[in-house]
């Protein structure tokens, strides 16, 4: 009975060109699991070679050298293959659009300014076909985001499993996004004067300094009615206040988007000025110019894309990929994000990439793992492999950044995900298509 | 060649004779003309570059330069100007601009959507060639005067607008009406690399293609008139359409295409573009062309540098002034390496060395031009005349000599364009275009007295601004009365301030009585003060003034910042 | 004299009057690396002897003739200098988008050699780029193939003499969106693109056959009429008679099969696909044709015609025995080719030759400058790239790139600030807030307001 539900469980599982010529969809299931003889990639305890680490229902219940199978485990013989946490990538449109270029796909942006009650989690697909193809290179969990706007509202921590939102949602983290005004052109073929664009900037501050101060006196007319019903007036019905309430409070951490210099240094004074505690950076393209602000201020950054192009014409040209690391040596706390939604598969290799350009695969896998988990205050759950933690991990026959590498087994909390996907059923069916070549339809 | 003579005279003379009457028939200012004949004596005459009389006498008749010397006797019937401390130029000569014509409103409206984009009317795809520039001359728009300000007697100009605006013609910067204006018609065929909005050409690339397009078969439909005109029998009458008949006369070298270029690229594609067609060809504008000297000096091309140069972008940060640019240029260390952080002073720094740098690559593009062995002549199209002066002596601290500068704006101009027999020096028989000056032309001080059109005399008044001393923008003063208004949560609160010498006070609905300014300062634009409210303590108020308003916040203890705006109702008395 | 009007037509004459741009040959000698030919192996403790802009010879402590300049490669890898079969850089257009067929348009005319994005792609190891048209257009303008000789200002010095010439067609979604959506213009649908490739073919053979006629008649008759000029007709004559490569921008299986129709119709033998994200759909009939490839490696989902996408199509094409290779149609992609790349190793178990093939001497064939470029031989053109590491690995930096044997980026010796022109009055710290959405071959020509601004890219 063991052995054919291990060689049932391989079957759906093993990925590649070779297998998984089922007719049946393979399905994800939970149970035990031991994998034996592995490199364990913990992130915060070291490496354990020679490794065995015990899934039980949606935990790892024990890993290490020597620890005893239980037995009614399924064995996987992760000889000469590594394990590692699930990568998490800190901001990404996953979930709320499926085709760029059709409107009716594209859920993240809603019409107006002002929209903080908003939710992108409640609009993520979870049957996206996106999803499927981003979880077998081992990014399991991501930060979904609105954008538009000033408030576009909150994002939600998912997991790239479920079929509900609410199932995907991870430690119920929701953040509030704050789109910051920018001191920067739009495109190059934006001509505006810097006296206009100064302009621009000082109304879009000062409409966010009222809208700001509003939402603060509404947060004291609601703690009053709080204290006392009887004597205090009930506020009114305004949704994007109220929603602005557990930022006010410091209850839900605000995520600012911002890139240039002049902004994130614009934004350090506002965040100080309002007195903000709970504050995470996002984007930060030109951070490096200013890290020994931003490690002064003790604010995290969600850093990337790294591939991306360099600001300023004028700018080194491998400033993007070097930036998270200028930004860690000045000790600034990173976790990296691609920005995207169909290609979050990617986020290994822009990790790499920022590995390779000075962060290093240490700081690099942290920033992908524990650091993202720690900033968004889910790091008992996720984030390294240790005994309780969820076991949201995935198995490699090498290292996760380089691309020649194979993902064998994907784990999202205890959940064994079968590594199966449109991109690939394609491949099978059309690497020797049945017929080849019809030559009554041949073109000769 | 004698009748010749007296032809070209009376061509010249007849327009005056009829301004005479208009200027007659208008209520003028200025006295009635009472003689053509003029005399500027004792002064310093600049017959050529690097021909001078110290002292001499210049006489000018019936528009034309009669006679020039030391020892020149006054005519008794000669309007006299006294020539003690003046120098006598010829009039400058500008190889192509569209001044007389108007500036075409701001467009507002997106231009039509057309049903057929690909295939456009001529009109809308910015090909008019046949477009005469005559139609378009306006003689009494402020350009004219402007550019005559600055020295200028004969001008190119051509049509504005699309990729083949029309044709161009000589014109005397004087005359009631346009063809009063004009010397020489339908003088060449003007381009630019400007593509149509939204539809075909839309592009630079497809600008030139359509031009290939239309010269090689303009090509074909010369032949044909050719043939048709031999012997029509057999053959069906050739097509005909004013677009590709305006390529005629190029086609039988007969009219040069002028070409206008912006940038170094823009000059690579039409020399590239004139390699393929070998049609006649000037060209005028050359911003950048250090960059392609060699490839002008092998290719032999009459050239027109434009008279505008860069300027470098207004430091809103800075208080004092900047430094010059080829200070700025000295700071530059190309192997700047910006690591991280730290380095980000030294960037900005670097990156305006470099930008001063690269402005000073444009001072010096006449010099090297010069340098080179190209002889060029200026083109103001793309500058504003009361800047010519300073350009001029801008490109003369960077290499280029007052006579290389005088003869591209005289001889040299007056020879590309082939009418250096009947302008360009101050020699006899000679069109009397001259300009006078009270000194030498690079000198700062030097102001333009007096300008000869064809022997008209225009009197250069110093414009009014030029009479108060120059000045910064003064200091912003805060006196006076402001009308303030407050953004909080509640509503707008207004409140007036009143503000004499350093000192006011406050007065609003909202306020039981007036409250005095405290902690007041003014430094520059900022003003800071602060007042005593029973609801909340000390409020601190922060303006930055500009002009008559100002725009700042409001900081209330315990409430927030809440954004105020003033503006000035009452200014103090002078 | 009046030069006689029939000469100015004749296409022999217009390249004579290009002249030949004299280009700068280096020398150096290249010690000690690991040499991953492509064509044919690794050569390990490998030297390079490059001799006026060629590879003069490979082998094993190869002597160094005096003053030449050496490079230590040891430790480093060289390979082939990339080639990105798709790129729209250094160009200041890239659409000429009003009208369906724009043949005569050339965007070589309006090359663009200050353009900084030419540097940032030798730091990825590109030496050769082909520069193209948009995809707005069913037959869009003449594409140029270029070589990254960064740092020369004249134009003409970029291109790379003697590589053959080709035009862009789109298929699809990108020409039915701009001119049958946008203008009311057809094509609306898939079935009036193919219409707008036949028509004008058929219009092309026309106006062939009554200009070959007029020459006919020429000869006997001085007073013969010619035909009308057509520059755009001219230029589909050229490829009607195979004198000018088509490489068609599709995504869809089945416009991909139309247009191998269409050309077998026309007796056009040879076409290169770009994105083809369906190729793999249709590999043996493009194997059949003998048609090439040029895809990406991972992209899809943006547009309706790529959510089937997937990313082993190169593989599959390959192992279908059609010539593929892997492009960027990005100034962001093309700093990384040579990871883009490596990712063939992982969907689909290509070799590191293969992989390495996509983006080296598959581009080359696909251009036809195979006989130039695309692998290290001696005899071919010393256009080098240096790696720190193998350049299939993530950890892999570009160290050097050569072009010609002159050494056009030098991680270690440039500058930060490798701009050639400086803008004179724009305020110096110009800094873009960065673009969330890929550039495209179409560059939102979806808003008539912008047709005319984006047809002028930087």
């Amino acid at each position: 009975m063991k052995r054919l539900c291990f060689y049932g469980l391989l079957f759906g599982l093993m990925t590649g060109p070779a297998a998984a010529q089922s007719s049946s969809t393979p399905q994800a299931r939970q149970g035990v699991f031991a994998l034996t003889n592995a490199r364990l990639v913990t992130i915060t305890q070291g490496i354990i070679e020679n490794g065995t680490l015990i899934i039980r229902g949606d935990r790892i219940e024990a890993l290490g050298q020597n620890i005893p199978i239980p037995p009614e485990a399924e064995v996987l013989d992760a000889t000469g293959l590594e394990v590692y946490p699930g990568f998490i990538d800190s901001g990404t449109r996953l979930g709320l659009i499926e085709i760029e270029s059709l409107p009716e796909t594209r859920d993240y942006r809603e019409l107006g300014e002002l929209n903080p009650q908003l939710e992108a989690l409640t609009a993520v697909n979870p049957n996206s076909v996106l999803i499927p193809v981003t979880r077998v290179n081992g990014v399991t969990t991501v930060l979904t985001e609105p954008e538009g706007g000033l408030l576009p509202g909150t994002a939600a921590l998912i997991n790239l499993f479920g079929y509900t939102p609410e199932h995907m949602h991870l430690g119920g983290v929701r953040l509030m996004v704050l789109q910051f005004p920018s001191k920067g052109r739009r495109s190059p073929f934006d001509r505006r004067k810097p006296e206009e664009i100064e302009k621009a900037f000082r109304e879009a501050m000062q409409k966010l300094d009222e809208i700001w101060d509003r939402a603060m006196l509404y947060a004291r007319i609601d703690s009053a009615y709080r204290a006392n019903p009887e004597r205090n007036p009930q506020p009114l019905y305004v949704p994007e206040m109220q929603a602005l309430l557990p930022v006010l409070r410091g209850e839900m951490p605000l995520l600012l988007k911002v890139d240039l210099a002049p902004d994130i240094l614009a934004a350090l004074e506002w965040i100080q000025k309002r007195g903000l505690k709970r504050v995470i950076l996002s984007g930060v393209a030109e951070g490096w110019r200013v890290a020994d602000k931003i490690a002064a201020a003790g604010i995290p950054c969600l850093v990337g894309p790294v591939l991306a192009l360099p600001t300023r014409e004028s700018d080194r040209y491998d400033k993007p990929y070097a930036n998270a690391a200028l930004l860690h040596a000045a000790g600034v706390k990173i976790a990296l994000r691609t920005g995207e939604a169909e290609n979050v598969r990617n986020l290994p290799y822009h990790a790499g990439f920022a590995a390779a350009y000075g962060l290093g695969r240490e700081a690099a896998l942290r920033a992908v793992t524990i650091n993202p988990a720690e900033i968004f205050g889910v790091a008992d759950q996720i984030g390294s492999l240790e005994a309780g933690k969820k076991a949201t991990l995935f198995v490699t026959d090498g290292d996760p950044f380089e691309p020649r590498t194979q993902v064998r087994y994907v784990f999202i909390e205890g959940y064994a995900i079968p590594l199966h996907n449109r991109q690939l059923e394609l491949y099978h069916e059309f690497l020797h298509r049945q017929p080849g070549l019809h030559l009554q339809s041949a073109t000769d | 060649m004698l009748l010749q003579r007296i032809g070209f005279i009376l061509l010249v003379a007849l327009p005056s004779a009829s301004q005479a009457q208009n200027r007659a028939a208008e209520s003028a200012p200025s006295p009635p003309v009472v003689t053509r004949t003029y005399a500027i004596t004792q002064a310093r005459i600049v017959v050529a570059p690097g021909r001078i009389i110290p002292q001499g006498t210049v006489v000018l008749r019936n528009g034309l330069i009669e006679a020039v010397g030391p020892n020149v006797s006054v005519p008794p019937d000669a309007f006299v100007i006294q020539g003690d401390s003046l120098v006598v130029y010829a009039g400058f000569i500008d190889g192509l601009s569209h001044v007389g014509i108007p500036a075409p409103k701001q467009e507002e409206t997106p231009p039509q959507r057309s049903a057929n984009p690909g295939n456009p009317p001529p009109e809308r795809a910015g090909l008019t060639p046949e477009r005469d520039v005559r139609v378009l001359l306006k003689p009494d728009d402020p350009s004219v005067e402007q550019l005559r300000r600055a020295g200028f007697t004969l001008a190119h100009v051509v049509p504005r607008e699309g990729m083949l605006p029309g044709r161009g013609a000589l014109v005397l910067l004087r005359g009631s009406s346009a063809d009063a204006m004009i010397y020489r018609s339908d003088a060449s065929l003007f381009v630019q690399l400007e593509p149509a909005r939204g539809v075909y050409p839309a592009t630079d690339m497809a600008v030139l293609a359509r031009f290939r397009q239309l010269y090689r078969e303009a090509a074909r439909r010369h032949h044909l008139n050719a043939l048709y005109a031999a012997n029509p029998s057999g053959l069906e009458p050739p097509p005909y359409d004013a677009v590709h008949a305006a390529f005629f006369p190029v086609l039988e070298g007969k009219k040069p295409v002028f070409f206008y270029t912006e940038d170094a690229l823009d000059l690579h594609r039409v020399l590239a573009l004139h390699r393929e067609l070998n049609f006649p060809v000037v060209l005028a504008g050359l911003a950048g062309s250090f960059d392609v000297l060699e490839k002008l000096r092998a290719s032999n091309i009459p050239l027109f540098l434009t008279l505008n140069l860069p300027e470098a972008p207004r430091d809103t940060a800075a208080k004092a002034i900047a430094p010059s640019d080829d200070s700025l240029a000295a700071q530059y260390r190309p192997n700047l390496r910006v690591v991280d952080y730290r380095n980000t002073e030294a960037e900005r720094q670097n990156l305006k060395a470099r930008q001063a740098l690269e402005r000073i690559k444009y001072y010096e593009t006449a010099s090297r031009l010069h340098a080179a062995g190209l002889r060029f002549g200026f083109s103001t199209r793309d500058v504003e005349p009361k800047k010519i002066a300073a350009h001029l002596r801008t490109m003369g601290k960077h290499g280029l000599s007052e006579e290389a500068a005088l003869a591209a704006l005289t001889i040299d101009a007056a020879r590309l364009l082939g009418i250096d027999q009947a302008v360009g020096t101050v020699e006899p028989g000679k069109l009397a275009n001259l300009v006078i000056t009270d000194g030498p032309l690079f000198n700062e001080k030097t102001r333009i007295r007096y300008v000869f059109v064809a022997g008209e005399l225009f009197e250069i008044k110093a414009p009014e601004e030029a009479r108060r001393p120059p000045t910064e923008t003064p200091l912003p003063t805060a006196d006076g009365t402001w009308s303030c208004t407050v953004s909080s949560p509640d509503g707008p609160v207004d409140g007036t301030l009143r503000i004499r010498q350093g000192s006011g006070t406050i007065s609003s609905s909202a306020l039981p009585q007036p409250a005095t300014l405290e902690n007041f300062r003014l430094q520059g634009q900022q003003l800071t003060f602060g007042f005593f409210t029973s609801a909340f303590g000390q409020v601190t108020a922060r303006l930055t003034l500009t002009g008559q308003t100002a725009e700042g916040s409001l900081d209330v203890p315990g409430y927030g910042t809440l954004p105020l705006r003033c503006h000035r109702t009452e200014s103090p008395q002078r | 004299m009046r030069r006689h009007w029939v000469f100015a037509l004749g296409f022999s004459a217009v390249l004579a009057a290009l002249p030949a741009y004299a280009q700068r040959k280096g020398d150096l000698l290249i010690r000690n690396g690991t040499v991953l030919t492509v064509t044919q192996g690794t050569l390990a403790n490998t030297d390079i002897l490059i001799r006026n802009g060629k590879i003069a010879a490979i082998g094993q402590n190869l002597t160094a003739p005096p003053g030449i300049e050496v490079i230590d490669a040891s430790g480093l890898y060289v390979m082939p200098g990339i080639i990105d079969a798709h790129s729209h850089i250094a160009i200041s257009n890239v659409n000429e988008a009003t009208n369906p067929v724009t043949a005569e348009v050339r965007v070589g005319d309006v090359l663009n050699p200050y353009d900084i994005r030419l540097y940032r792609a030798l730091a990825g190891g590109v030496t050769v780029s082909h520069v193209m048209h948009g995809s707005a257009n069913v037959i869009g303008g003449q594409n140029v193939t270029i070589k990254h000789r960064y740092g020369e200002t004249d134009p003409e010095a970029l291109r790379m003499e003697g590589a053959p010439r080709t035009i862009k067609f789109a298929l699809g979604e990108n020409p039915t969106r701009v001119h049958g959506r946008n203008s009311n213009v057809p094509p609306l649908s898939r079935m009036g693109v193919e219409f707008v490739i036949r028509d004008a073919f058929h219009k092309a053979q026309r106006y062939r056959e009554a200009w070959d006629r007029y020459e006919q008649e020429r000869r006997r008759n001085p007073r013969a009429v010619p035909p009308p000029y057509d520059a755009r007709l001219e230029v589909l004559a050229e490829i009607l008679r195979g004198n000018i490569l088509i490489h068609c921008h599709a995504y869809r299986a089945d416009e991909i099969l139309m247009l191998l129709r269409v050309l077998k119709d026309f007796g056009i033998r040879r076409v290169v696909f770009q994105h083809v994200n369906e190729g793999f759909k249709v590999a043996p009939e493009l194997a059949a044709f003998g048609a090439m490839a040029s895809v990406f490696s991972d992209w899809w989902a943006y547009k309706f015609e790529v959510y089937y996408s997937t990313a082993y199509n190169a593989a599959i094409l390959t192992r279908n025995g059609v010539i593929t290779s892997i492009n960027s149609d990005s100034p962001e992609l093309n700093r990384h080719l040579y990871h883009e790349a490596a990712k063939t190793l992982k969907y689909g178990g290509l070799s590191e030759d293969e992989a390495l093939a996509l983006i080296t001497i598959n581009p080359a064939r696909q251009l036809g400058i195979e006989d130039r470029v695309g692998s290290i031989e001696v005899g071919k053109d010393a256009d080098l790239a240096l790696f720190s590491a193998h350049p299939l690995s993530i950890y892999a930096v570009c160290k050097k790139t050569i072009v010609d044997g002159i050494v056009r980026f030098d991680a270690d010796r440039d500058p930060d600030d490798m701009r050639l022109r400086v803008d004179p009055e724009q305020p110096v710290e110009l800094a873009i807030t960065p673009q969330t959405h890929h550039e495209r071959c179409l560059q939102d020509t979806d808003f008539f307001a912008l047709l005319t601004e984006i047809t002028q890219a930087p």
